[in-house]
């Protein structure tokens, strides 16, 4: 059980990576050079600048963020008597930052570095929780595992307060299921669909599984009120799960045959809530 | 995140093993198909014309032509088996996740040694058909919806229910089999009923009853166990 809650720990890791590293902050080069004080002068730099700057220079128009060749700070002495000191940077953006890098003020937040939507999170959570509204196609633009970890985990966790500990087969089931899941929908559907997002909508439509488990704990339901219940969960958590890939993919006059796979990889879910 | 093509769109390295356009074409289903292939496999007794139109030499989509044979329910009636057989072991007491493993390989087994044994018969009597080996594999996926069938009844009825069912349903995928490789194994003339005398349309006429008269045996031999 180690290796599989360390699996999914590597699996989140090895996501944000990925989404910080597109997100790199192009700010790093940041002069000592203050451009107010060297307006009226800097146009004259023209033709014995290198080609860095002079493409920096419009008219009218300071550029905050220059890189200043050791060269440059020599001729400005020249022409410009200025003495460059290395005071504060002049950034039209953050007045209070400092030289080099550490824009404390205008740095993304870190849920917004690692991806992390919490408005996102909140209307695909909606979206699931009411199947008979019409989904909207692009909320599945990004994909986003954070909540159907965050789902996965909690499901076992009420799988362990009624006193069944089967996360390795939570974990085998889902992947599993995922896979088989996302081969079919490529060969359905005209356009393709990435493995992220397959894993995505079936994560979030979990949650209507995670009452049912969290029901187990209360009652057993293997009587003639659970049955009954676990159909009524496993068809919510497809149609839900349906209506989110027919409105992503574009696929008419498929619903009941998407949400039919959906509906047995749910089942075998509801077979480990049950039994 | 969508890409036009699909993951395992043309220029994969899986398209050269698994033909994946010929397989996108199986999958080109609608639920009305779905629904009229489903009653076809019940009760064929009513349908008339079981030809396939073609379109510039290639077969039409089953979207729009219900004689066109797919393999979106054979899969899933597949899957419905073992999930029908499982339940139906743990309502005896005799369901674990290796009995299922073992009925599921045995499925699949069989399944491939009936499509190995139709593709032989096929080029011993040199047939020129146009019955690709996918084809095969859907004709022979469809005896699994009766196969289910046979099961869910027998869990709510009991045997008698069990034996009813199964018996409907062979007869009814005799007939579904016979109806529809008529038009692909016999020769033209002879699969339009003018009697045609000749051994070579005479040993098609017997490739095709043995190979619907198999199915029958297939769909009692993998399903009396399950039920008590």
């Amino acid at each position: 059980m180690q290796f599989l809650s360390a699996g999914f720990t590597l699996q989140w890791l090895l996501y944000l990576r990925m989404s910080t590293f597109e997100q790199f902050n192009p700010d790093f080069y940041q002069s000592n050079y203050d451009i107010n004080d060297q307006q009226q002068t800097s146009y004259n730099y023209g033709g014995s600048s290198g080609p860095d700057s002079s493409s920096e220079f419009e008219n009218g128009h300071p550029q905050p963020k220059i890189f200043v060749p050791s060269e440059m700070t020599q001729t400005s002495n020249l022409y410009a008597g200025h003495i460059l000191q290395p005071q504060e940077l002049y950034t039209p953006f953050s007045p209070s930052s400092t030289i080099y890098g550490g824009d404390t003020d205008d740095e993304p937040s870190l849920l917004e570095e690692i991806g992390i939507n919490f408005d996102h999170i909140w209307q695909k959570t909606l979206t699931v929780l009411n199947p008979m509204k019409p989904a909207d196609g692009s909320i599945m633009n990004e994909t986003d595992l954070t909540g159907p970890i965050v789902f996965c985990l909690a499901f076992g966790a009420t799988l362990l307060l009624a006193g069944k500990v089967q996360f390795g087969y939570v974990y085998g089931i889902s992947v599993l299921g995922c896979l088989a899941i996302h081969t079919l929908l490529n060969l359905m559907s005209v356009t393709g669909v990435s493995y992220g997002c397959v894993a995505s909508v079936l994560g979030y439509c979990l949650l209507p599984m995670i009452i049912l488990s969290g029901c187990a704990i209360l009652f057993s339901l293997q009587g003639m009120t659970g049955i009954p219940l676990a159909l009524i969960v496993i068809g919510w958590c497809s149609l839900s799960a349906s209506k989110i890939f027919i409105s992503t993919l574009a696929m008419e006059g498929q619903q009941l045959l998407v949400a039919y796979p959906c509906a047995l990889l749910y089942g075998i879910f509801a077979l480990l809530t049950v039994f | 995140m969508m890409r036009v093509g699909g993951a395992i769109g043309a220029g994969n390295h899986i398209d050269r093993f698994i033909p994946v356009s010929k397989l996108k074409y199986y999958f080109a289903v609608d639920t009305i198909y779905v629904g009229k292939k489903l009653g076809l496999l019940i009760f064929p007794y009513m349908h008339q014309n079981w030809e396939v139109r073609y379109q510039q030499d290639s077969p039409v989509a089953p979207r729009v032509e219900v004689n066109a044979p797919d393999l979106y329910i054979p899969a899933m009636a597949f899957i419905t088996y073992l999930l029908v057989a499982g339940f139906a072991l743990g309502t005896q007491s005799r369901f674990s996740p290796e009995v299922l493993g073992m009925q599921a390989s045995s499925a699949l087994i069989w399944l491939i040694i009936e499509v190995l044994a139709i593709l032989l018969s096929l080029y011993l009597v040199t047939v020129n058909t146009d019955l690709t080996t996918i084809d095969l594999i859907a004709f022979a996926g469809y005896k699994y919806v009766g196969m289910i069938t046979g099961v869910v009844a027998g869990l709510i009825f009991g045997r008698t229910g069990y034996y009813i069912a199964l018996g409907w349903c062979c007869i009814s995928i005799v007939v579904f089999m016979i109806r529809t490789l008529r038009l692909k194994i016999l020769s033209e003339a002879a699969a339009e009923g003018v009697l045609v005398r000749g051994t070579r349309n005479q040993l098609r006429m017997y490739l095709t009853m043995a190979i619907a008269a198999v199915q029958p045996i297939f769909m009692y031999w993998l399903t009396f166990h399950l039920v008590r």
